[in-house]
Formats: C-alpha cells, structure tokens, sequence
C-alpha cells in the first residue's frame, strides 16, 4: 500500500514517500515521514510491516551515525547500503525478521549522486531511479520512458508530479500527500512537490 | 579497591541470588530484581500456533480461553491541552464481562495511557510502564518525556511482536515540550499525533471527532466531543459501551473530568435534538 | 520451561495431541458486604457429559481475611492455588505478616499474566477483607485482568447467575430502589439476605445447567474469620 520512489539526477537523489500511517482500514495519521537521516548525507526511506519499519531505520541510523562519531570520518552512501543490506540479511536467518523494503539514497563526495534498492529479501542493487510497492506498477514504466542519467533537478521533479499524477488517475488508494526529499553536496533538505 | 567499592554497589539482577550480606543490604537495588521479565512457553513445537487455537484472539473457537476484550478510545489535543475519553466495556466473546472497566491508566500525575485490545495486556503493559518511568524519574531526578514513554512502552512491546498480544494505547501527557500525544501497538507501531481513536469502535468515534474537531475549541466544547464521540461508537459499536469517562490534561498534569453513564447521555442528546426541531 | 528440539521425524504428527485443557465446569458466586464478603462454589466435576465426582471443592481459604475460587481446568486451579499459597507463605516468612487481599489480588494478576503465552485455564474469583475490613471481591480472566467488583459468578452458569444477582444484588434496571453503582465497591445488602440470594442462585443454576449440583460450599469472611458451610443441592 505504501508508496517509496527515487531518482538520481545530474548532482543530487530526489527520494519521494508517501504519508500515510495506515492500520487495518483506518489512516492514522497523514503526515508520517517515512525517511530517516543516517548522516549528512545519506537518507534512508522504509516501508513494510508496521513497528519493523521505524525499528529498524532507527537502529542503522543510530549505527551509522555512531560509526561517524567513533571514527571522524562518514560512512559512504555505498559503504551505509552495504552495512544496512547485511544488517537485513543477518535479521532474515533468525525467527524474527524485519520486513521492511527501503530505498538508500546519498550523495557521494567522490563519486556523485547515488541510489541503492533494497527489498526485504535484502537484495541490493545499485540504480538511477526505483520504487517500492504498488506504486512500482505505475511509476516505473513512466521513468523507463522519461528518465536520462543528465537530468536536471527541475526536470526530475517534473518526472516526479508525473508519476504522482498517473498514481491519483489509476492507484485505487488515495494518497493526499507525498513528501520529497533531496539529497546532494549541500545535504539533504525537503523540496516543494 | 575500586572493584570492591563497585561490586558494593552493583547486584545481581536475580531476585533470590542477590546476595543479602549485611555490608551490602542497603546497597541493593531492589528494582534490578525485575529488570528481566520472563514468562513460561507451552512445550510445544509452535508455542504462538498454540496460542492462537487455545485463545480468542484470532480465531472464534467456542471452545477457548476467552480472554477480556474490546474498547472504544479518543484522545486529542486542542489549543487547552489533551483530551482523553473512553468507554468502559468488556467483553470475553459475546458476553458483557464488565460494564466498570477503567481504561484510562494514571502512569504519573503528568502521564495517562488508554487501553483498547486485551485487558490483561495492556493492564500488565502499562504497569510496567508506569514502574520504569517512576524508576526513570528516580534515576535522573527529573519527569520521564512522553516521548520516551511511549518508546519504553513500545519497544517493551515490539520485543514480543507476533507472539499474539493485543494492545493499542494512547500514551498522552505534559512534559517539558507541553502537551503529547502518542499512539503504541503492539505491531510496535509508535506514532506522534494530534488526534487518535483506538479499538473496535474506532471508526465510529473518528466521524464524529473529525467533523466536529477544531483546534482553537474551548475546553468544555472539547470535552463534550470527547464525550459524544465515545456516545456514538458505544450506540453502534456492540462491543463498546458502560460509561462514558473522561480525562483532560493541562500544564498543571492530568485532571479527572466525568464519568457518564451512556444510557443518560442518550436521553440528554435525544432531549437537545427534539428542542432544536421544536 | 523450553521448546522441544524437533528433532524427531514423528514431532510434527504428535504436536496436535499437545492440548493440555479441559473444561471441568462448576460455577462459583461472590458477594462482598459493607462488613463481610460471601463465595460459593458448588462441588461437581465433570468432564463432557461424565460426572467424575460430586464432591471437588474449588475453592480455597487461603487465610483469615481471604478466600480464592477457581473455575475452569481442575489441574490448572490446583496449581494457581498452590502457587498463591506458596508465594503468601514466603511473604510472611519475608515481612512477618499476613499479606492483605489487595496484594494477593495483585500478585495473582502477576502470576497469571506470567502465563501469558501459556495460560492457565482457570477463571478466578478472590474474596475475603479489604484494608478497612469492608468486603472486596475481585474477579479474573484467564490472563490477568482483574477488577474490584461488588459482586460476581463465573463458571458454567455465569451466565444464568450474573444477570440474576445484577439484578437483585446491584438492583439494576430496578425503577425505584436505590441504585449499586457500577463503581460502588460493596453491596449494602446484609449478609442474611446476601445467603438467601446466593443459595436461591444455586438452586436455580442446579435446575438449568448440567454441570453445576451436587453440593454448595459457602465461604463467609467477617472479622472474626472464615466461616465454612456445605449445603445440598440436587444431585440429577
């Protein structure tokens, strides 16, 4: 049900969410952020099975930003994507899994922009852009179409409110508000959808 | 010399291996003797696959353990502060098991916390709660946050996650930050909010509540939409009603406001709509 | 207690023999006074449509100023009885006094949410004295949630003797007669009347409930003690 996307342009990630914070057939709250900073520069969205969610998110962020205290220096975006696909893959071989789908975008100051896929499997793969949930099955044909590695910010955004729209026009659930987020060498801040 | 002076401080967490030698009577803490809470499992291959055929919790068995269930609960914040209301129903399977049950639970005078699902889990839950954030308070000489109340409470719960219990509270309260309000399952969902309404009546209290809501509302207005609100899930919700009881909460900590039974509220409500036709 | 290794081929086919419950039936009554407090239990145990006996008493004294009833699987309220009995016994060697019914209400929560994944099939009522010496009764779910009431019966005709003594007991939907809150604590009914009402409680249940007869164990806690009686019931 619930809604993750992202997108690498040029020189920044832009990682949409959804807001809704659903149980059984009643929305809880509509303005959930679904994303947690891990450190300046790198920005995890979840989605899944509720508790597991937020859980785990906050336990890699406490670790990743507890690796940067403890060493001076960040973990790279890649480095964070690796160290949190392991963390899953581990919690997988016991009798309480997490179930959680997350997307791991950041920017890397030698290597650019980037964005990682990761599914509660905990299959990882590198990606200019992705999504998770039903909302996969709409948007991503769309960014097939549209996306080139070049794209501006402007342009992306403009790619983003596409693939929201076609979700309004088709998506069975309604989903009011979306909150987007960009990522790159300034760090991460909220951007206007 | 040091490892002395500590080992004199420190115990152990077992309730009948700490050690009672006069030297370190007084240095014991009482309290580590309930750190690690344990409870006994059945002896069989799936003791949650157990749980499930014996209790009613997810399945409707007539030959089961019925354990007491069912709720309608609200709390919101307005520009006043927090309003808590609730209904006092319980029911084991069809029948009414209480008409009395207090589901507002008095954590501190600044916390409350509500119970919907089970009555024994979330009465155990947020006692236990209750006695981490008076140990919290001891320790640090200062109130515990709502915020980290409601975490204590959630994660004490999401250990346990998928084990079947059957818990959605509202932890509400006042703390250095003023008015608080969050909602804990035990999915081990732990959400911050403005307005919540938990349990099988739920979605009745919600129309109400959504409609009628308006934060710049005085404190008796608020207080009566917690109350209608609740009138209305106890009318068409079967597993809710009893009494209509409702707490309110401003800087100055939680404040008991009413207790209405539901039967009056109905004929005081019938009463105003006949006069406005009239 | 631990998880049985799977180890054994035939582990899966035996897992659905593990059903460790048995509904023993019986009904117990509380009442609770301005100055005393009232539990009745009858004594039939049966199993189906098969009487095993007709004289197991389920309830239990368990000191001066309270007495426990049990409903539901025999061994499971042998051993919560057991273990409330244990437990009150090291409290007193501990503090050199008798533990008050409002602690015992309190820990038998405890207890039996320690079971929480494993309960106990056992329905319970405890009675007996309050700090004050008015009357307290306090009643359970199988895992724990308790509540003070003025009075209450579970068991297998709890359903015909609840509505019964909420009507005559609490005189609910009784235009007219003083009203027994929900919240009250106690009845104010004196203990004769509180008898007669728990005997004509029985006698009724005896005629339409199958597993409730035999004999009425009555149990009457005032200040100076606990009283016991055996009355008859019918025996068909």
């Amino acid at each position: 049900m619930e809604c993750l996307m992202g997108l690498v342009g040029k020189d920044f990630v832009i990682t949409v969410t959804d807001t809704m914070a659903i149980r059984s057939i009643t929305v809880l709250k509509h303005d959930e952020d679904k994303t947690r900073e891990l450190n300046p520069h790198t920005l995890i969205s979840y989605c899944g099975e509720a508790g597991d969610t937020t859980n785990f998110a906050e336990y890699v962020q406490k670790n990743v930003k507890l690796y940067g205290i403890r060493n001076n220096i960040e973990l790279t975006p890649g480095a964070t994507a690796n160290f949190v696909r392991r963390e899953l893959a581990d919690s997988l071989r016991t009798r309480s899994a997490y179930q959680v789908n997350l997307l791991v975008s950041g920017y890397d100051h030698k290597k650019g922009p980037c964005l990682y896929w990761i599914d509660h499997l905990s299959a990882l793969a590198q990606v200019p852009f992705a999504a998770h949930g039903y909302c996969a099955y709409y948007c991503i044909s769309l960014m097939d179409r549209h996306y080139h590695p070049d794209i501006s910010l402007d342009e992306a955004m403009g790619l983003i409110r596409q693939c929201l729209e076609e979700l309004h026009r088709r998506f069975i659930i309604n989903m009011p508000r979306f909150v987007a987020k960009v990522v790159d060498k300034d760090g991460i801040r909220v951007i206007d959808l | 010399m040091l490892s002395e002076i500590v080992a004199q401080y420190t115990s152990e967490p077992t309730g009948y291996g700490a050690e009672l030698t006069p030297g370190n009577f007084l240095a014991r803490d009482a309290a580590k003797q309930f750190d690690s809470l344990s409870f006994d499992l059945p002896n069989a291959e799936n003791p949650i696959d157990f749980l499930n055929t014996y209790t009613d919790v997810k399945s409707d068995n007539d030959n089961l353990i019925k354990l007491a269930h069912g709720t309608t609960t609200l709390a919101f914040k307005y520009a006043g502060g927090v309003v808590v209301a609730v209904d006092s129903r319980a029911t084991q399977g069809s029948v009414i098991a209480s008409q009395s049950v207090k589901k507002v639970i008095e954590i501190n005078p600044y916390l409350l916390g509500t119970m919907a699902g089970g009555a024994a889990d979330c009465f155990f839950w947020e006692r236990e709660l209750g006695r981490r954030c008076r140990l919290y308070e001891l320790r640090n000489k200062e109130r515990i946050s709502v915020a980290a109340a409601s975490k204590l409470l959630a994660n004490m719960v999401y250990s346990y996650k998928g084990m079947g219990l059957s818990m959605g509270t509202m932890v509400s309260g006042w703390d250095k930050t003023g008015p608080n309000l969050f909602y804990v399952d035990n999915d081990g969902t732990r959400l911050k909010g403005n307005l919540f309404s938990v349990g099988s009546g739920a979605t009745f209290a919600y129309g109400v509540l959504d409609t009628g809501y308006d934060h710049e509302m005085n404190k008796a207005d608020a207080i009566d939409l917690g109350k209608r609100s609740i009138y209305h899930a106890t009318h068409r919700d079967a597993y809710s009603g009893g009494y209509v009881r409702i707490y309110h909460i401003n800087k100055e900590g939680w404040e008991f406001i009413s207790l209405t039974d539901v039967d009056e509220l109905h004929w005081q409500y019938a009463d105003e709509s006949r006069n406005r036709g009239a | 207690m631990h998880v049985r290794p799977s180890t054994h081929p035939t582990s899966q086919a035996k897992e659905a023999a593990f059903s460790p419950y048995e509904d023993h039936g019986g009904t117990n009554l509380a009442i609770a006074g301005p100055d005393y407090c009232l539990l009745a239990s009858d004594t039939r145990q049966s199993n189906g449509y098969n009487i095993n006996t007709r004289f197991a008493p389920k309830t239990f004294k368990l000191s001066n100023k309270s007495v426990l009833a049990t409903a539901g699987c025999q061994p499971d309220c042998a051993m919560v009885t057991t273990r409330v009995k244990q437990s009150m016994l090291t409290y007193k060697h501990n503090h050199n006094k008798e533990m008050s019914t409002s602690a015992i209400a309190q820990m038998l929560s405890i207890m039996l949410y320690q079971r929480r994944f494993f309960p106990y099939y056992d329905f319970n009522i405890l009675g007996g004295l309050d700090e004050d010496g008015k009357g307290c009764v306090y009643s359970y779910d199988a895992v724990g949630s308790y509540e003070r009431v003025p009075c209450s019966a579970f068991g297998s005709a709890s359903a015909l003797i609840q509505p019964f003594l909420d009507n005559q007991v609490r005189n609910k939907n009784q235009l007219g007669k003083p009203k027994v809150t929900e919240f009250e604590p106690v009845t104010p009914l004196p203990l004769a009347e509180a008898l007669r009402i728990c005997k004509d409680s029985f006698t009724s249940a005896t005629e339409r409930d199958i597993y409730t007869g035999d004999y009425l164990q009555i149990f009457i806690i005032t200040r100076e003690g606990v009283e016991e009686q055996i009355h008859e019931l019918k025996k068909d």
